[in-house]
Order: C-alpha cells, then structure tokens, then sequence
C-alpha cells in the first residue's frame, strides 16, 4: 500500500488529469447531445490545434495563449464547414460516425505528414512550474487546464441553462419540428453549436500541446477515455462532463499508484463498457 | 377572414391525407373541425401550422400567403400550435418549455405578463415550474402545452386533439380554459374527436370525412343531424 | 436460370483451382505475397460484413478478433510450440469464444444498437490491446516467430501461406453466398431492416445475432492466424491498430456490405490501389486515400459499388428489352420513387384462398372453447397507465372487435399480447399455453400473427420476401422453396400478385397496408391480430377488405380486430370489446354494445346519451 503522501499526490495529479479530459469532453458532449451527430474528428481537430500550437510556438515564437486565440476562429470556422458538408449530404446520427472516422484518419495523416510521427515536446518555461500545498505539489499548468475546464463547463452550462439560445438547443435536439413551430431556427443553430464544438477542441488542442508530449497515434488513445467520459457525464451536460472527468481522472491515477502503471488506460474502458452494458438509457 | 384555407391538398407518408379542404377563421372566432379517426384532422392543422407542407390549394393567415413562409418563422405572424400528445421538451423544466413558447421577438418582450397570465390560469403549474415536463401527469400536460402556446400571444390558437387520453373532469376544465382565452380575444381553431365538446364550445364547426369537408354550419344545425351521430357509432342503418 | 447458376458456379471453381495451382509454377514471392493480402482481406472483410452487413451492427471491433487469432497462434506456436497449423482453428476457436462472450452480454440489451455498438466494439478492441500488453502474452517487446518451422505445403513458405489464405478465403465466400440464400441470412437481413418486427414473426434475433458476431470473429481469428506466419513478429501496436477495423470498413461498404461478394470486390480493389502506395511516408499518405475514400462512398455511394453495378447492368438490359413490361425481374434495394404508382389501383375483388390450416371445427361463439384469453392484464408505461386490469377471451374462430377513442389501450393491447412489450401484471393464454413471459419470436412461433396500425415492412426485402419471410419462421417453418410459393399465394390473395417483386417503397399505402396482412396470414397463424388495416382505404376497397377477412375467418383463423371503421366493425364482428382509458366498459354483440349508454357518452361526449 503507498503511502498517503503518494496516494494525496495521485489524487491530485489525477484530478488534474481529468480536468483535460473534460476540456476535451466538453465540446464532444455538446454536439453529439445537441446535434445528435457523432464526431470522431473531434479529436483529431484537438490534436491538430495541439500541434498547431506547438508549430506556432516553437517556428515563429508564439506564446501559447496567443496561438489559441488564433486558432480558436479557425477552428470554429472549420466546425461550420463540416457541419455544412454535413447538412449538403444528408449525414444521419450513424453515418457521421463513419464519415468522421475517415475525416479522423485523413487528419491524422496529415499531421504525420508534416510533423512525421516522432514524439513531439512543446517546451516552455513554465513547464515545471508548481505550486507547493503542504507536502503536495500541484503543476501549474496542468492546474490552469482544470481551471479552465471547470471555467469553460460553468460558461456551458449556463449558457444552455439561461439563455435562450441554450434553450433552444436543447428543444430542438429533442422535438426539432415542435421547437421549429416556436420559432426555433435549429439549422441555423446547429452551425453555430458546430462551430462552438470545434472551438472547444482547439481550446483543448492548446492545453495539450502544453501539457503532453505529442505524436499523431495518440489520437486514438485519448478517444477511448473521452467517449467514457462523455457517456458517464451525460450527452450535453457540461457539469456532469467536468466532473465524470475528475471522476475517471483520479479513478486512473490511483490504480496507477496501487496496481501498476499499464493497467490505468483500462480503467476508463471498463468503466464505460460497464455503463454501457448496465445504464444504457443515459445516451 | 384572419385564416383561410381554399382547397388544401396534404398527403405524408402514412399519415391520413387530406385531399380537399376549405375553411376559413374570423378574428376571434372559435372554429372546429370535427370528424371520425382518420378523416386528417391532424394533418390539416399540421399544415396550418406549418409541420407539414401542402401538395396544393393555398394558406392565407392575415393576408400572408404562408406558402412562402418557412416553417420555423410561421410563428411570427401569430400562430401558436398545441399539438396532438402535448410534444413537450420532456427533459426541461415546466418554465423553460414556457420560454420556448415566447422565443419570438416579440413574444419574449411580453414575457412576464403573459407568464403571469399562464400561471393565472393553471395554478398548478406555478407551483411545478422547476419540475421536469415529462414527470407531470397527462392533463397537468396539456396544460403546459397550452400555456407554451399561450407564450407566443397568438392570435390564432391552433388545439389539435387537446382531450385526447384526459378524464372527463380534465377535459372540462380544459375547455372552460379555452373559453376565457377565446374571451380574451384570441382566435381558436380546433380539431376533436371529442363531438359535443367540441360543437358546445364552438361558433362554427366543418365537419372533416376522408380528406374532405362534407358539412359545415353552426353547431345546433350539425348536432341534430343524426348522420353524425351514426357515422361515429357505425349504427347508420343502410 | 438454373444453368447460368451452374455455369458460373464452374466458372468460380476453375478460377479458384487456378490460382491454386499457381505457386506450383513458380510465381514469383512478390506477388504471392500480394495475392495472399488480397486473399486475407476478402476473408476479413467478407467475415466483418456476416454481421455487421448483413443485420446491420455495425463493429468496430473486428481488430480484436483478428488480434486475439493473431496472439493465440504467436503464443502457442512460439511458447509452446505448437506446430503452426494447429494453431489455426485454435486461433479461430479463442476469437469465437471472444465473440461469444461479448455477444451474450451486449446483444440482449435493447438500447446498444447502432452508434452505441460501434463505440462498445471500439472500446473493447483498445481493451484486449491492454490487457495483451500487459501480461506475458506479449508484455511489451512483441513475439518473435523466427525461430518457429514453417509448414510446407508446398514450395516455399511463401507458397504456403498463399494457399492457406486462398483457403480461407475460399471457405469464407462459400460460407457467406451460403448464408445469404439460407433461411438465417433472411432472419439477418430483417434484422437489420426492423429487428424488433423480424423478432416479432418468429426470427429469433438473439441467437442470430450471436451465431453471426461468432461466426464473423472466428474466420477472423483464423485469418489473425495466419498473418502471424507471414509477419513472424507480433508487436500490440501493428496488431491492434485502427487499420483492421478502418480496412474492412471501407472494402465492404465500399463493394456493397449487403451482397455475399460486394466485400470481396471492395477488398481487392483498395489492396490493389493501396500497393501503389508501400513503404514509409507513401504507407501514410495511403491511409489518408482510403480514409477519403471511405467518407465519398459513404457520401456519395451508400449501397456500394456490387448493387450500383448490378442495378445499372439490370436497368440497361430491361430498357434493351421491349418496353411494355420493362421492369427488372430483380429490382435491387434501392428505392425508386418515380417507379411509384401514385393512384390507389382497385384490388382484385375475388380473391383465391389457399387452404388455410384449420385449428378445429367449431363453430364461432360462446359456447366454443376460448382460444385467447387475457386475463387481469395492467400495463403503465412511465407515469401513465395504459392499462388497467383488462380481461378479454376470443372462443376458436371467432372475429372480436376491439374498439374504443384513441388513446384506449386498444395497440397497448396487441402490443403486449403479440409479445412487444411484457404486462407488469396479468396473464396472457393461447388454449393452454402461457404466452405472457415469453419472447415475441416465440409467440409467433405458437400460432399468433400481427399487423401494424402504420405498416413496417422490411424496407429492403422485396414484396415477395417480406411475405416469405413470415411463412419460414411461422410455426409451419416450412423450407425456402415453399416458403416462396406459399408468399405468391398470400400475395395473390390479398390482390398484391403483379407486386411482388416490388420494394416497400414503391407501394402506395394501401398496397402496403395489404402487405402487413399477407405477411400476417403468410404465418398460418392460430390467432391474428388486425391493427386498424381499413384506415385510410376508400369504400370499394373497404369493401373488398371485409370480404378478405370473412374469408380468413371461413378458412379456420380466429382473428381479434382494431377499428374505427364502425361499419366494418358492425358487419364482421362476432362479439365487440369497447376500451375506454385502459378498462373494457362493454362487450357484447357489436349492436348491444354499441348502444350501450356508457359507451355512446364516451364516444359522442355526455349531452348524446340518447
């Protein structure tokens, strides 16, 4: 049995852990719940926001924050254009998963393409910086991520709670021809929630260049963890995305510190399996 | 004539078609169309909401031909739809469902009034506005239904079925509601299988038979038509 | 008909002997090698396509399976030493095991089809790579078969491995052709069309389901099996990567994952362009093509390119012919809107009808013994209760009417004695036996038949199958070829004989309502359930309607009946049931209960109580 030292540490790391996973989740949980679309290339778009960054700061000397503020527009672009694509070809709930494997694959060559399949470190500063709490370290950087997890699930949430913009969403992904007899433009707003999803993606894409080293095969390995995520929180529940994050975060993190290290990716995948096969009702 | 349809032509996909209907609304009248199951009753008030597009014959509400309105601006011009089974947002609240119902622009400045109005009229829903729509009970639903399409200040409310599934006491309760509202000077079309509610409460009613109008007049005069009566009960003696 | 078939049968089997015989005649290894790819492919894609094709769960998961045979072989022959050819159908036993044990979990829960299924089947693929890099199965350097002794069957190794990928290639297309022209592969096809009304007439889905998920993983297992002989040395990464499941993916939609070669097809032709692309940054840039590629049939060409090819080849011939009766002998499964006849036809008023088999003579009424009986049946769905304590019996031949406002009960009723959904309390009798508590496939197979309020036919299944289908899995469970007659005879009687070859889509409603009913009497069923089938019909056809029913009744059946055409109710019913919010308020001959005061205040409102 570790100690507890070890066990505070891991819980810790683990929570920051999951805060990315979250980051990531968020925009997942918001166009799959709303739009009823899966995107697979959510997670290639992250990724290529991440190495986008890591270009924009390693070659022209970016800082971080400002990459992410250029890309965020981009990819919110590139998010309306899928969507268009989408609408032009009659895409259902099904089809989607297979057409945004493919765009999955094509992006992931791509990156292969351009910035070969190495391993890739975004180094920066403040890397190692950390914050000492008692006997615990907690890395800055992975807390700002968490931070801005929660920041950007809080926003969401409010978002689809007051507005009536989020209300409207959430109608129309239920009753889209009741909320259209009310006034409700769905089409125009399923741009507009593809374009935020995407931007969501480039705000995670940043934080994990920052955070992770960064090879193009690693787009798959995310996925796995983030599907769980998004399922045990919720289709388009921003809080229960940010928490089931935490959740499966510290979850992997502590079997890391008490089974062994390899083991943790299997912990997401049981979870979900088991949610799956016992709740299936949630999705 | 605030609504009126002249030889309405609605056919999709297995739904009842409608093959020639021609009716019309005045400002604040009560109207309804009655007629046994089947007949379209509900396929030709989806297309005067605007769910459904008609194959021909035209739609004119307050002089707008809604043939060149999209269905999701048709609301704009003051029509509200209470749909047959209520087609609540069940995962929201009893309140956002209201909200919907004032989305439009103008709908939505007169928010709080009409809000108040609503829950003037349905006590019970004031005390269950941050309850889940879908947990209420059948007439508790309805009354949601209504009070969304009240959201929008219509004026023509469009009742699809309202007494469908409800108890009798219920379904009473429904239409003295719609009593005060048509009181209040909306119009109201409304389609029913529910025959004597519906003549009671009604100015004028047209009679609706496989897709087309086949009586029309003033309630007295249709009730004492025992071919009515029989059609319903299958009694008409051949 | 029959001698083309066989002509190409010979055709297939020359072509099959040659390519045996080519590593005796020395080809060069290079293209053994890409042949043996081909080769593989077509078994891992065809087998991906037996389940997911054909009844339409789509998996991500069959790298799982493919590694699992993989590891297996590498494992025994490697640690155990085993001699490799052993391993093979070890290989394939583990793999179908595998399947088996995912299959009986996740196939009897309702809500994982679809996009759940697929990201289950993703999941589970990234799992097994885990627990395989974790333990002394692989543990992380990977397995190394050099040192292993290839079998020889000929030749070279090379050789070898070709012949035992054409092998199984082989076996797999004659497995798949089997499948699809056998009783389980049109079990399959509805599934995927409908799979709650396939269960519903007597297609047992679950144990299809199953047998296809464990037929699929087993060849891939085998097929995970040999790749270990060709690549001697196993690494997690190669084996569990996305191209497996991306792979098979792309080939069967894109040859047509519905036909028994369109795999196959799409196989060949993406290894043919992808070996355009080898080695290092080009591999890459391949795999993007095919990803591309992958997204434009999906967009562009849903069905694939084997039913495109075949439909166009069919369409030039028909259009060759004479004009007059230029429809396809075989149309395939695409919907052809213009072909649709808008105007409602009149329906042949004399119908023949075929003997249907008589359950006793008794004559319809009381005194016959009851042959349903449902007995204090509660059902509540979510907060409203949709039923409340209804008893009904139906005595042996007897046409019951069951009426009432909408929103009765009355589809509640059929849903739950036709096995769609269980009562929460209650019970449910066919003569003596139970049927609450049992599966719908069951159900049907004890002699009770259905139709649908608003018709569902197997969009993708001919007139002619849809009806045949329902006669195979009915209790007679007749053979395919009496099946196929005995659906022209239904056909013929309910008028739809020139539409047999027609898809769902091109039948106008009324043709499709008459569907339903051909489909449920093509079941020789003890009891039949009609829900609603006049709505929407006009008088003449009513009418003949009425007739098709009497005569149903005349040949043995016992038939309960939903309507609102009160006339209809009037002229056939035996006995009446009114439902009025979930209870029975009357029951009776149709005139005593029609005139019921209750039963009149509750149609026609109070103040009409006469």
């Amino acid at each position: 049995m570790p100690s507890l030292t070890l066990l505070g540490q891991s819980v810790i790391s683990g929570l920051l852990a999951g805060g990315l996973y979250s980051l990531l989740a968020l925009g997942l949980s918001l166009s799959w719940g709303l739009l009823r679309l899966v995107n697979l290339g959510h997670f290639a778009l992250a990724f290529l926001g991440a190495y986008l960054t890591y270009h924009l700061g390693t070659v022209l000397h970016l800082a971080p924050w400002l990459s992410v503020l250029i890309i965020v527009p981009i990819f919110f672009g590139l998010g309306v254009g899928l969507h268009a694509i989408f609408v032009r070809f009659g895409v259902t709930e099904f089809t989607s998963l297979l057409v945004t494997f493919g765009v999955t694959v094509i992006v992931e060559s791509i990156i292969q393409l351009v910035w070969t399949a190495d391993f890739r470190r975004f180094e920066t500063p403040y890397a190692t910086a950390s914050i000492k709490v008692g006997p615990l370290f907690v890395p800055t950087l992975e807390l700002l991520t968490c931070l801005t997890a929660a920041g950007l699930a809080f926003a969401t949430w409010a978002w689809l709670r007051f507005t009536y913009v989020g209300k409207a969403l959430r109608a129309a992904a239920e009753d889209p021809a009741m909320a259209a007899a009310f006034g409700v433009n769905h089409r125009a707003q399923a741009f507009l929630l593809s374009g935020v999803s995407a931007a969501y993606a480039g705000v995670a894409g940043g934080y994990i260049a920052l955070i992770s080293t960064l090879a193009p095969s690693q787009i798959w390995a995310w996925l796995g963890v983030v599907f769980a995520v998004v399922i045990i929180g919720g289709l388009a529940r921003p809080i229960g995305a940010l928490l089931a994050g935490l959740l499966i975060g510290v979850s992997e993190s502590v079997t890391m510190a008490v089974v062994t290290p390899a083991w943790a990716p299997l912990v997401s995948f049981s979870v979900l399996i088991g949610l799956l096969v016992l709740r299936p009702g949630r999705v | 004539m605030l609504l009126e349809a002249r030889h309405l032509a609605v056919a999709y996909g297995d739904a009842p078609a409608v093959w020639d209907a021609s009716l019309s609304v005045g400002e604040g009248e009560i109207v309804s169309v009655i007629g046994p199951n089947g007949a379209g009753k509900s396929t030709l008030i989806n297309a005067v909401a605007g769910l459904l597009r008609w194959r021909a014959g035209e739609l004119f509400f307050a002089g707008v031909d809604l043939a060149t309105v999209p269905s999701h601006l048709v609301s704009r011009h003051g029509i509200a739809l209470v749909p047959e089974g209520r087609r609540l947002f069940t995962r929201m609240s009893v309140e956002e469902n209201l909200d919907i119902g004032c989305y439009r622009g103008q709908a939505r400045e007169r928010r709080r009034g009409t809000l108040e109005r609503v829950y003037r009229l349905f006590p019970i829903l004031r005390e269950r506005r941050r309850q889940l729509a879908g947990s209420l009970s059948g007439g508790q639903q309805q009354m949601v239904a209504i009070g969304r399409a009240l959201m929008a200040c219509p004026r023509l409310l469009l009742l699809d079925e309202p007494s469908l599934g409800l108890a009798p006491a219920v379904v009473d309760r429904l239409f003295e509601v719609i009593q005060v509202i048509h009181g209040e000077g909306v119009a109201v079309l409304l389609v029913e299988q529910n025959v004597v509610k519906a003549l009671e409460i009604a100015g004028r009613a047209y009679v609706l038979e496989e897709g087309r109008i086949v009586a029309d007049g003033p309630p007295a005069a249709l009730l004492e038509q025992s071919h009515i009566r029989d059609a319903y009960l299958g009694l008409r003696e051949t | 008909m029959r001698g083309r078939r066989r002509l190409v049968a010979a055709g297939l089997l020359a072509a099959g002997l040659a390519l045996g015989a080519l590593p005796t005649v020395g080809l060069p290894a290079f293209y053994e090698s890409f042949l043996y790819l081909v080769f593989s492919w077509i078994a891992l894609a065809t087998s991906w396509s037996i389940l997911s094709g054909y009844a339409g769960y789509f998996s991500f998961g069959h790298g799982a399976f493919f590694g699992a045979g993989m590891y297996t072989t590498a494992t025994l022959a490697a640690a155990y030493g085993l001699p490799f050819l052993w391993t093979l159908p070890l290989a394939g036993v583990v793999a179908a095991l595998l399947a088996c044990g995912i299959g009986a979990v996740v196939f009897r829960v309702k809500q994982l089809r679809g996009e759940l299924f697929g990201l289950l089947t993703l999941a589970i693929t990234f799992v097994l790579a885990t627990i395989v890099l974790n333990t002394p199965i692989d543990g992380g350097p990977g397995v190394y078969l050099s040192g292993v002794p290839m079998p020889r069957l000929v030749g070279s190794p090379t050789g070898t491995i070709y012949l035992l990928g054409l092998g199984l290639a082989a076996v797999t297309l004659v497995t798949a052709y089997a499948i699809t022209r056998s009783r389980f592969g049109l079990g399959l096809f509805a599934i995927h069309d409908d799979e709650d009304v396939a269960e519903v007439k007597g297609v047992p889905t679950f144990r299809y389901k199953l047998t296809a998920f464990v037929i699929s993983a087993g060849i891939a297992g085998v097929a995970g099996g040999i790749q270990a002989m060709y690549v001697s040395y196993v690494t997690v990464a190669e084996t569990f990567a996305i191209t497996v499941p991306l792979y098979v993916v792309l080939m069967s939609i894109l040859g047509g994952a519905r036909h028994w070669l369109g795999p196959a097809v799409g196989a060949t032709m993406i290894t043919a362009s992808l070996y355009a692309f080898t080695g290092g940054e080009s591999a890459v840039l391949g795999r993007a093509v095919v990803a591309l590629a992958l997204i434009l049939v999906i967009l562009l060409l849903p069905d694939g390119v084997v039913p495109s090819v075949r439909r166009w080849w069919f369409t030039w011939r028909s259009g060759a012919l004479a004009g007059g009766e230029g429809r396809a002998h075989r149309v395939d499964h695409r919907l052809d809107p213009g072909a649709a006849s808008a105007s409602r036809t009149p329906l042949a008023v004399t119908p023949r009808v075929p003997a249907v088999t008589s359950y006793g003579d008794a004559a319809p009424g009381s005194t016959a013994p009851p042959l349903l009986e449902c007995h204090e049946v509660w059902k509540a769905f979510g907060g409203i209760q949709a039923l409340r304590g209804v008893s009904l019996t139906i005595a042996l031949g007897e046409i019951v009417g069951l009426v009432g406002p909408n929103g009765s009960g009355k589809t509640t009723l059929i849903n739950i004695i036709s096995g769609h959904h269980g009562a929460d309390r209650g019970r449910i009798n066919l003569a003596e036996t139970r049927l609450s508590a049992r599966s719908a496939h069951e159900i049907a197979g004890l002699g009770v038949s259905r139709t649908y309020q608003i018709p569902r036919p197997f969009t993708h299944l001919s007139a002619l199958e849809n009806v045949a289908l329902a006669a195979t899995f009915g209790p007679g469970r007749c053979s395919a070829r009496q099946a196929r007659a005995d659906a022209r005879q239904w056909l013929a009687f309910t008028g739809l004989e020139r539409r047999a070859e027609a898809l769902p889509g091109e039948l106008n409603l009324h043709e499709r309502k008459f569907l339903e009913l051909a489909r449920a009497l093509a079941a020789r069923p003890r009891v039949i359930l009609l829900d609603e089938v006049l709505s929407g019909l006009n008088p003449t056809e009513i009418a003949s309607a009425i007739h098709l029913i009497r005569e149903i009744q005349a040949g043995g059946a016992t038939i309960l009946f939903v309507e609102h055409v009160m006339r209809a109710v009037l002229e056939l019913s035996n006995r009446v049931v009114v439902l009025n919010e979930g209870e029975v308020i009357a029951t009776g001959s149709p005139r005593e209960a029609m005139r019921d005061p209750h039963v009149i205040r509750v149609y026609l409102g109070k103040a009409h109580a006469a």
